[in-house]
């Protein structure tokens, strides 16, 4: 039985300007973990809505991952008939979540991958989590729940003892849900088998970020997404003060900066205006000619 | 891969065999365990190391071909070789471990690195903007008299819908020719018919400047004394 009351998993919607940015969250959490970042982003003049997912966001009954990719691009198709530029940006398994919303819908203008999680291999993950993929199949599908335990996703220890201290009370946090259903692990884990063969044809402004001591999952999600994704323009982040919950922990105002900034030179970029940040820093310059050279 | 390094392995040490006969009967499989280590990661070379042991005992300890008879060569290859691979596994193991989280420092430095250098773009940007501001502002009194017209650039704004005011010299310059600039003024030099004293219109040398400041891009042309 769920404890937690209905604010706690409430959509969030912030009206700015003509570039809307799709929040999505992770597993079973709530739109509250990417409360900071929308706001911030809100604050910088763009529109942010961070849905309820039916069948994927807590509080809702569980259903299979196409019923999430559809849940996703409707949120994705109400947000394009109002605002002409739509970009997404996704959380931990709401990254893949967002990987699989842009398959769907290529006219995206970027996507932004905090913490992308297609596999849970970070080192604070159960030894026995190879099991988990059988005892699918066994009556332990309805029976046994993944609790989430120390650190929670946080590297900021004054936050993870809040949080700790909220996920007594309740079954939800602004970091996530106290525990994870074997059928959600499952339905995950489709969801990333499916997005891993789809990213080549992903061609959309792509930044990732992701932390190296990631407790879930390890920064190899991120550097196969670098590896593997189509995209012509890929920027990749990495942090080293902060653990899964990027959008939370240490660094969360330098993720929130930097994916403010992406967001806003993409669509600079992309706009029949030309109106990209010229490039007047030497160090900038010789920088970039040396990724360029590497690309060739 | 487990299965083409045991392979390799074999035939090496099957060629090998008429040589070395009885010794060493685990070297080849103990260099292709810690060859995939390096390469491949521990499982697949703890599998190389396993399957190796019996390979090695089954083909290359006497009697040859069978496994079910256990002397002291058998006991020797039991301890020595898994010892042996173990140890050289779990160096490479630990080297490749610190390998990859060099790589992961290097990469947070990196990336910090280049969001240093777009931070310090942000500020040369900046001080651009503070530099033209001044720039512009002791422009304005200085060729007070000789401004003919000022433009405001949008970029959003299509070919002639960019807000202009009048300078000094605006009402002497003949009609045709403010719309030719409004249409499209560009920087650079200019030739522009003025009003003279005697009401004929003559061609005067003009310069057009641009001004990148806080407030938006300006355009100012003014006539060259």
């Amino acid at each position: 039985m769920t404890k937690e009351t209905p604010a706690l998993n409430a959509s969030t919607f912030y009206p700015g300007s003509d570039h809307a940015v799709l929040m999505l969250h992770g597993l079973s959490s709530s739109p509250l973990e990417m409360r900071h970042l929308a706001r911030y982003l809100n604050s910088e003049g763009l529109t942010t809505c961070a849905p309820n997912l039916h069948g994927y966001s807590a509080g809702t009954p569980e259903l299979r991952m196409e019923a999430w990719v559809a849940a996703a691009v409707r949120e994705f198709d109400a947000l394009s008939a109002r605002y002409p530029r739509v970009s997404v940006c996704g959380l931990s398994m709401g990254a893949t979540l967002a990987l699989a919303l842009v398959h769907e819908r290529p006219t995206a203008q970027a996507i932004v991958l905090l913490s992308v999680t297609l596999d849970y291999d970070g080192w604070a993950m159960p030894w026995y989590r190879f099991l988990l993929g059988w005892a699918y199949y066994t009556p332990l599908r309805h029976r046994w729940r993944y609790h989430e335990e120390a650190p929670f996703g946080l590297r900021n220890e004054a936050l993870r003892a809040k949080i700790g201290r909220a996920m007594q009370r309740n079954d939800l946090s602004e970091v996530g849900p106290s525990s994870i259903s074997l059928p959600a692990l499952h339905e995950a884990s489709r969801l990333a088998a499916s997005v891993k063969k789809s990213l080549a044809a992903l061609k959309n402004d792509c930044l990732l970020i992701h932390a190296i001591d990631d407790e879930t999952s390890s920064p190899r999600n991120a550097q196969f997404v670098a590896a593997n994704v189509g995209s012509t323009v890929l920027r990749t982040i990495y942090l080293d003060d902060s653990y899964h919950m990027i959008t939370s922990d240490n660094e969360r105002e330098i993720v929130a900066r930097e994916t403010a900034v992406f967001l806003k030179e993409s669509e600079a970029a992309s706009s029949a205006e030309g109106g990209a940040k010229p490039v007047v820093s030497k160090a900038l310059a010789r920088r970039l000619r040396q990724m360029a050279a590497i690309g060739k | 891969m487990s299965a083409l390094a045991l392979c390799v392995a074999s035939g090496v040490r099957l060629a090998l065999h008429p040589f070395l006969g009885p010794v060493m009967p685990g070297v080849a499989f103990c260099i292709a365990a810690a060859m995939v280590e390096y390469f491949f990661g521990l499982i697949p070379s703890l599998t190389v190391m396993l399957l190796g042991l019996g390979i090695a005992d089954f083909l290359f300890v006497p009697p040859y071909g069978q496994i079910a008879v256990i002397d002291r060569a058998d006991i020797m290859l039991a301890i020595s070789y898994p010892l042996v691979t173990l140890s050289t596994i779990t160096l490479i193991e630990r080297l490749r471990r610190s390998q990859f989280s060099t790589e992961l420092i290097a990469a947070v430095a990196l990336s910090r690195y280049e969001m240093l250098l777009r931070a310090d773009n942000e500020r040369a940007l900046s001080r651009r903007a503070v530099d033209e501001t001044h720039r512009l502002v002791r422009h304005l009194p200085h060729y007070h008299d000789a401004i003919i017209l000022l433009q405001a650039v949008e970029r959003s704004a299509e070919h002639g819908a960019n807000e202009m005011a009048p300078g000094r010299l605006f009402a002497n310059a003949h009609p045709d020719d403010i719309k030719r600039l409004q249409r499209g003024l560009q920087p650079g030099r200019h030739r522009v018919r003025m009003a003279s004293g005697d009401g004929m219109h003559r061609l005067v040398e003009c310069i057009c400047e641009r001004f990148t400041t806080h407030a938006g891009e300006f355009l100012i042309l003014r006539r060259i004394d």
